[in-house]
């Protein structure tokens, strides 16, 4: 009765003044009340006429999902987003970040022009003294900069570092860039900061570096590892329709078991709620192949069985590897004898903390129900033991025969686009061939011995390797969609960083690393702009969305795509004749829909101006599929076309066998340095298997930070709407709460709202705690997006502050992935 | 004529808060102003624990209590469609119908804004408006509620009105799924990605509103107090669901 007198009762705005207070207000007249009296304006006799409202089809900025967006504008003023009804994503819905955009386009704050520093002076909270400058100044500064750094042969000193990447209009324009130029530096994209684990885990065991493409719609079971399905992961919004689908529609409703560390929504709405330790979701999944080993669940037709039929998968017993004949994965036995045999629930529920009934019952039902995904994102990865959790989560998938299959999950298909209008080879000089900055390593030491070896990129290394020194200090640095002084760990690092380096932003916002900039090249935003965008990983079949400006921009800003090429021009020689064939972005886009021409798309779109029209071009089949142990491709009315092993091993299972490796030849290739590196044994290293995850940070209290569904991609913390609404398990109305267990809080006299101070060896922040059950006693838990100093004046200064401060800069070795969820911390009442 | 009534199906809910945020940008409500808001509570102990929500719009009452209580008759039930509305030019301000409205969905801004700095200030209205941000939709009709209030007066849901009362007549259901009918249909509903939410008329007894209601045993929130909420909620026991009246924790006495 309690909660539902609170929730029901709970007025907002009707703050001390009650009833009677209310009352007397009226009768005393206060000022808003007399106002009310006298008619607000003559009314109209019926709804009033608007002018014609134009809606424009874009997409959405606010996550990387790409949800086609229905943009109203009346009288040249923006006033509301809806989803695209024929957009495959949005259908016609969106998420609570989706209509907000609006605000983005006429936030107060934003950056209206191009702009130099004039106190060379760099710090937090000091003002870099902003003055307003042409285009052309603004433009010639950093050209003369780059063509000065290539005349000394030290063009490598250039690093261009990006976040957010949506197409070949923009991030795609960057690989040209680097090579013409001649920096190894343009670009690095922040792919380690976002989910380079789970690329990797899965480059690992079937070849494939690259997120998955999930049919969830016809799975029968979803066993999801640390991936807020209904809070942040992509496409999020799509997301919530499988769900309402899944869960509401469907029969047999599809069963879903999430892990995590504390209870969010998805784990509310699960059948089953797993609230594991952090950084121990691989021995549940160890486990989970466990189970489905011995108890003889796994998926014949795909994995192979064996020769006699007898299952030899017994607890503690070795397997001779000639009893067995592997189908389509490779390690399997060895696999068992080395690691798996051992792994009980039993054990497993020792380092997870889970009950071991729970997770037999898990593997009993995810072992027995086809189709079944196991997904897994920065939960499971985010860790020191990132590759060995996530190898062991997918291998779960190879189990049960889920790759490629129908219900199961795969990868996502390009889009047919034109050809550029230039090629980059054909203006390749001396020096960008085989200049000085050749023999440079990059600056983050990504592909070296010495940093990370084999992952993709490693933005969170460059502030620090600059500072250092080490394997250089850069010259020019410039940033598009990323904002590292706040988003990188341990943020200080690229304070020093960035006070001795040019630096260029181009956000159409302010935020911390502008706080750092030499000059700004403001994009515009989104709503403004124009942009392509092939999809994000979505259900596997090609698709390529067009941002189309509702409006034209506000200010005097520029699409990034268009500083990046009017950079290009003022580069001497060859690179600059490159952009000068280039011409603009338009042209590139008009280039890119050439390939729609020969190949149009399911809605009909086949040129630049159809694309422009109808914001999507996609053609929904997927190409391969897998069926009973067995591959097809498509033939343009069923998957009827079989396919031979070295297909598969081209298309599909893209690693030397040609198979899901179990057994990763891609690890293995590299035995000696992750040996060397991570002090694993070299016979086991290859393997999905058991280790014990560092947890830097000096604390008693696992200090874990989730993207909640308001965080808007970097601006959800200057919304004021998102702001009164986020973190509504606990917070709203403005006000995020460090989760803490109240037995975890009685320990230490922190009282439930007490004002807290949560440390690591890097520094201390503070906030307030509120007492939540729903948080594991060992664990403390609060949103990411909060303690900017400089985005703006809603997000400034929010408690409980900035979790980077005390995030110690702890990554994977082998995947590179940035470890923000494995800081542990000191908690103490402030 | 229509007589207007949302569905919710609770099963389908995901707590995501688009109902909110949409209702936000397509009505101009300020920061925390949720005509349509989401509400969070948790119960149990460390690992027994449930979390559930609650989407909680206006009922737009068949016999709504603030209408009865109003002294100037600027709250009142609209024939046409059954929507509890706002007359802004009467309205005093004087409150009593947030006190009497047993689901707390109305609401008095004139008051310290939850979020700081106030976007009041940032946007601040000419013509005597509470605020006037750039991103302001078309549509004002003060004698319904509609647009942004004048200051002294109590605002609330308004079913969407200005875009419900220009659906074609005799319809259904407005089924935001429908190419035809997506503009007609509130905000909540159009945008909720779960499709949790169904809109359509009580009285035409072909609508999926009333078929929803039948086949999976729809109710309506506090039904004891006779306000009769043109709102059902569908529950099967989801994570969101109609707050029970009886807590679970013995500690917490009902």
């Amino acid at each position: 009765m309690e909660i539902i007198k609170t929730l029901l009762s709970r007025r907002r705005f009707l703050q001390a003044s009650g009833t009677a207070g209310a009352v007397g207000a009226a009768a005393l007249g206060s000022g808003g009340v007399l106002t009310a009296l006298k008619p607000v304006r003559a009314q109209a006799a019926s709804p009033p006429t608007y002018h014609a409202t134009k809606i424009t089809k874009s997409i959405c900025h606010q996550c990387p999902a790409r949800c086609g967006i229905d943009v109203y504008t009346t009288d040249g003023r923006v006033h509301a987003i809806y989803g695209s009804s024929e957009h495959p994503i949005s259908n016609g819905k969106l998420c609570p970040k989706g209509p907000l955009g609006t605000y983005i386009l006429y936030d107060p704050d934003r950056f209206k022009g191009p702009m130099k520093r004039t106190n060379p002076q760099k710090g937090r909270d000091i003002d870099p003294g902003f003055v307003p400058i042409s285009w052309e100044e603004a433009l010639d500064t950093v050209a003369g900069r780059l063509n000065t750094l290539r005349d000394k042969g030290e063009s490598h000193r250039f690093a261009l570092c990006f976040g957010r990447g949506w197409g070949a209009s923009c991030a795609g324009l960057l690989g040209p860039f680097g090579k013409l130029y001649g920096s190894q530096n343009v670009p690095i994209g922040h792919s380690s900061m976002c989910s380079d684990g789970s690329m990797l885990s899965k480059a690992a065991t079937d070849g494939n570096a690259s997120y998955s493409a999930y049919d969830y719609r016809n799975a029968n079971m979803l066993l999801m590892f640390g991936v807020g399905f209904l809070e942040a992961f992509r496409p999020y919004n799509n997301n919530m329709q499988v769900w309402g689908y899944i869960r509401g529609e469907r029969v047999p409703k599809t069963r879903i078991t999430a892990v995590d560390v504390h209870l969010n929504t998805t784990l509310a709405g699960a059948d089953r709620a797993l609230l594991i330790k952090p950084g121990t979701d691989g021995a549940l999944a160890l486990a989970i192949a466990h189970v489905i080993l011995t108890e003889g669940l796994w998926e014949r037709p795909f994995v192979g069985d064996f020769k006699d039929g007898v299952n030899r998968f017994k607890t503690g017993q070795h397997v001779d590897p000639g009893t067995f004949e592997e189908k389509w994965v490779k390690g399997l036995i060895e696999w068992w004898n080395i690691e798996l045999k051992d792994r009980t629930p039993e054990w497993a529920a020792e380092i997870t903390t889970l009950y071991e009934r729970d997770i037999l019952a898990t593997a009993r039902e995810f072992g027995s129900t086809r189709p079944a995904i196991a997904l897994f994102e920065r939960g499971v990865h985010a860790h020191s033991n990132g590759i060995l959790n996530g190898m062991a989560v997918h291998s779960l998938n190879a189990l049960v025969g889920s790759l490629f299959a129908k219900g199961g999950l795969m990868y996502q298909m390009g889009p047919s686009y034109g050809a550029m209008p230039v090629k980059e080879d054909d203006f390749m000089d001396d020096y960008a061939k085989s200049g000085p900055w050749k023999a440079q390593p990059r600056i983050d030491l990504q592909g070296h011995e010495d940093g990370y070896l084999i992952a993709k990129n490693m933005l969170q290394e460059v502030g620090p390797n600059s500072l250092a020194g080490k394997p250089y200090k850069l010259d020019t640095v410039m940033f598009y969609l990323t904002n590292p002084i706040w988003t990188a760990p341990d943020g200080r690092a690229w304070e020093d960083a960035l006070k001795e380096v040019f630096v260029v932003d181009t956000s159409p916002f302010p935020g911390e690393t502008a706080m750092f900039a030499d000059l700004i090249l403001p994009d515009h935003t989104y709503l403004e702009r124009l942009q392509d965008a092939p999809t994000y990983p979505f259900q596997g079949w090609p698709m390529a969305q067009l941002r189309v400006p509702a409006i034209k921009p506000l200010y005097d800003t520029k699409y990034f795509g268009d500083t990046l090429i009017e950079i290009g021009k003022r580069i001497k020689g060859r690179t600059g004749e490159y952009y000068q064939a280039l011409g603009d972005s338009e042209n590139v886009i008009r280039h890119l829909a050439k390939g729609f021409e020969t190949d149009p798309g399911d809605n009909g779109v086949d040129s630049f101006d159809s694309w422009k029209e109808k914001g999507v071009w996609y053609k929904k089949n997927y190409k391969w599929r897998q069926i009973g142990g067995a591959f097809f491709e498509w033939d343009g009315k069923g998957y009827n076309t079989p396919m031979t092993a070295e297909q598969v091993k081209k298309e599909l299972f893209k690693t030397d066998s040609g198979r899901f490796e179990i057994r990763s030849g891609k690890l293995e290739h590299h035995a000696d340095w992750i040996a060397a590196k991570t002090g694993r044994d070299k016979d086991k290293l290859m393997f999905p298997h058991w280790e014990e995850p560092q947890h830097p940070g000096g604390g008693d209290l696992y200090m874990v930070t989730p993207k909640a569904a308001m965080h808007a991609e970097g601006r959800g913390a200057n919304l004021p709407v998102a702001i009164a609404n986020f973190q509504p398990v606990l917070g709203g109305r403005g006000t995020v709460y460090i989760e803490i267990n109240p037995k975890t809080a009685r320990e230490r006299g922190i009282a439930d709202g007490d004002l807290v101070r949560l440390k690591s060896h890097l520094g201390s922040i503070e906030g307030h705690c509120r007492f939540f059950e729903g948080c594991r006693p060992d664990t403390v838990v609060f949103p990411m997006e909060n303690g900017h100093w400089a985005m703006g004046r809603w997000a400034k200064g929010r408690s409980p502050g900035h979790c980077g401060e005390i995030t110690v800069n702890q990554s994977d070795r082998v995947t590179g992935q940035c470890s923000y969820y494995t800081t542990k911390v000191s908690i103490e009442r402030a | 004529m229509a007589k207007w009534g949302m569905v919710i199906d609770l099963d389908k809910c995901t707590g995501c808060q688009a109902c909110t945020t949409a209702c936000s940008m397509e009505n101009n409500r300020l920061p925390g102003e949720n005509w349509q808001d989401v509400l969070f509570y948790h119960e149990g102990t460390y690992p027994n624990v449930k979390l559930m929500w609650f989407p909680r719009p206006c009922m737009h009452c068949e016999n709504p209590s603030c209408v009865s209580v109003c002294p100037t008759k600027a709250t009142y039930k609209d024939p046409h469609g059954g929507f509890v509305l706002m007359d802004w030019n009467r309205c005093i301000g004087c409150k009593y119908c947030q006190v009497a409205c047993p689901y707390g969905v109305r609401f008095y801004v004139d008051e310290k804004a939850p979020v700081q700095p106030d976007i009041r200030t940032v946007f601040p209205s000419a013509d005597g408006r509470v605020w006037d941000p750039p991103y302001r939709g078309p549509q004002d009709d003060p004698g319904r509620g509609i647009g942004i209030q004048p200051h002294g007066v109590v605002s609330k849901c308004t079913f969407c009105y200005h875009r419900v009362s220009k659906a074609p007549a005799g319809i259904a259901d407005l089924d935001e799924d429908i190419p035809a009918l997506k503009e007609y249909v509130p905000a909540c509903v159009r945008t909720c990605a779960p499709k949790a939410r169904f809109f359509g008329d009580l009285d035409n007894p072909e609508s999926t509103v009333n078929k929803l209601i039948a086949d999976k045993s729809g109710v309506r929130l506090k039904d004891e107090t006779g306000n009769k909420p043109q709102v059902y909620y569908l529950s099967g026991g989801a994570a969101a669901s109609v707050p029970s009246l009886r807590s679970m924790t013995p500690s917490d006495p009902a």
